[in-house]
């Protein structure tokens, strides 16, 4: 059996206590899973994400991310969590004052790398997502699906075990969340990342096997 | 431009209160230098009937620092063409011996009367002079100036820190987005907020640098000579890279403790 990513056991999330969000869910997610946690808006979808990455903290259960339970979790051990994965928001949340590349340089300037490994990697990767040309531009000059695919290069760079994304596509076209979709499929298939989408409708022409969780009434149920 | 503007407004407050500090640090060194002056020129005048010894005035008032004998001769030189040489001798021997006490620091009202009660205990002393009010009128004056200069500078202190955090809150409001993006990518807090040290690190060097150069050169220039000169007063030595050492700790101090608690006070309401 595959490595467990995220093992959540009776997990109650909620930002007033005793009006939880998300009540007494238990899930696993394997690694190199690519999962889509579905639901109405204002199931909790983003307040479950947000909890993976440690920025709501747990009411009550188990959360084990990458192998570090989140349950008062420390802010040194949650940094250390946040260099192990990778982010992406619907709102992109870009560095408006830094360029394009150092905005892809940001987990590799935390995790210590030299400038000429940050920028060869973020070139690398810049290349990948198509914008290299746009390296020196700010997040502000680019259009939105170009931004999110700078989000992607960022949360890419420095090879995280799990990427987790809060509706990425949610403020794109068409067009753009298809080049999105294929980009993090791409992660999946060829670095093997952990991916999980929280999202309000899966794209139907993503061609491959995933894994859908649907919130509902603060209640986390395996779909497919 | 913004970020010029950003510069400035932690630069002026920022100086105009370092300018304060060293205002009264060279006021006080003024008043320190005038009141040295004062006092070298001050001293007691005693008359006495027999020869003083300095060591034993000493041990009855230990404030005496040098018991000086003052010269008759002046005043017999006044009479020499009036009296006969027999008249002038017996005038010499009959005048009283006239002395001029220095002390060792300067004296309040209470310590002059107490050292005049000593004295004129002393049998052979005949008249004791201390210059009171000419003294302790101008002492209450420079230290009245003192005074008023250092509330002064307390208020301008006040104003300038709470203009400092002001521009703090407003820099760090301006990175708080960047922090937090930092900061969800696993960003350690010296990090996330090293540019704010960077910016206020920069600030209190130009502030302090500014405020140095002002106290180096204008003290330098003939015209501000000429008037301190006329009024009979001076800076004394000055060591101006002490200044300076002084100036950038107060500013590097207050910049930094203030940018570190606005940061912290944001980071626990982000929390």
């Amino acid at each position: 059996m595959d490595k467990i990513i995220i093992h959540a056991q009776k997990l109650q999330l909620s930002y007033k206590k005793g009006e939880p969000v998300i009540k007494n869910s238990s899930f696993s997610i394997h690694k190199n899973d690519f999962v889509f946690i579905t639901g109405k808006s204002g199931s909790g979808k983003s307040t479950l994400i947000r909890s993976l990455y440690g920025e709501l903290p747990l009411e009550s259960g188990h959360l084990n991310v990458c192998g570090i339970d989140l349950k008062n979790i420390s802010k040194q051990r949650l940094n250390v969590l946040r260099k192990h994965i990778g982010v992406i928001f619907q709102d992109y949340k870009l560095i408006k004052e830094w360029t394009v590349e150092k905005n892809v340089m940001l987990p590799l300037m935390i995790a210590g790398y030299s400038k000429n490994v940050c920028t060869m990697q973020a070139h690398k990767l810049l290349k990948h997502v198509k914008l290299l040309h746009k390296a020196d531009k700010h997040p502000l000059e680019l259009s939105g699906g170009e931004q999110q695919r700078i989000a992607i290069a960022r949360a890419l760079a420095h090879n995280p075990i799990l990427i987790l994304a809060d509706e990425p596509t949610g403020n794109l076209d068409e067009y753009s969340s298809e080049v999105i979709w294929d980009l993090l499929k791409g992660a999946h298939q060829h670095l093997g990342t952990t991916i999980v989408i929280v999202t309000h409708k899966i794209p139907s022409t993503l061609g491959i096997n995933y894994k859908h969780y649907f919130l509902d009434g603060g209640v986390i149920n395996e779909v497919s | 431009m913004k970020s010029l503007k950003n510069h400035i407004s932690v630069i002026i407050p920022l100086f105009i209160l370092l300018f304060s500090f060293e205002f009264v640090l060279n006021l006080d060194r003024i008043v320190k230098n005038y009141e040295e002056s004062l006092f070298d020129d001050y001293s007691i005048v005693i008359a006495s009937m027999t020869t003083l010894n300095e060591n034993s005035l000493k041990k009855e008032i230990p404030l005496v620092r040098k018991l000086q004998p003052l010269s008759t001769k002046k005043v017999i030189d006044k009479f020499k063409n009036d009296f006969s040489p027999a008249n002038l001798a017996l005038l010499r021997t009959s005048l009283p011996k006239f002395y001029s006490i220095k002390l060792k620091y300067p004296p309040d009202e209470k310590t002059l009367e107490e050292i005049e009660r000593k004295l004129r205990a002393i049998p052979s002393i005949t008249k004791v002079e201390t210059f009171e009010k000419s003294y302790t009128k101008i002492y209450t004056i420079l230290n009245f100036a003192k005074t008023i200069s250092n509330i002064f500078t307390i208020f301008i202190f006040v104003i300038s820190i709470l203009l400092i955090f002001k521009q703090m809150e407003i820099w760090t409001l301006e990175h708080q987005e960047r922090m937090y993006i930092m900061g969800l990518f696993g960003s350690p807090f010296w990090m996330k907020s090293a540019v704010l040290y960077k910016l206020v690190f920069i600030d209190s060097i130009i502030s302090a640098l500014g405020v140095g150069a002002i106290y180096y050169f204008v003290p330098k220039t003939e015209k501000f000579k000429q008037i301190m000169d006329s009024i009979g007063l001076s800076f004394g030595n000055v060591d101006f890279i002490d200044d300076m050492i002084i100036l950038f700790s107060i500013s590097i101090f207050i910049t930094i403790f203030s940018v570190t608690l606005v940061i912290l006070r944001q980071r626990t309401e982000l929390k």
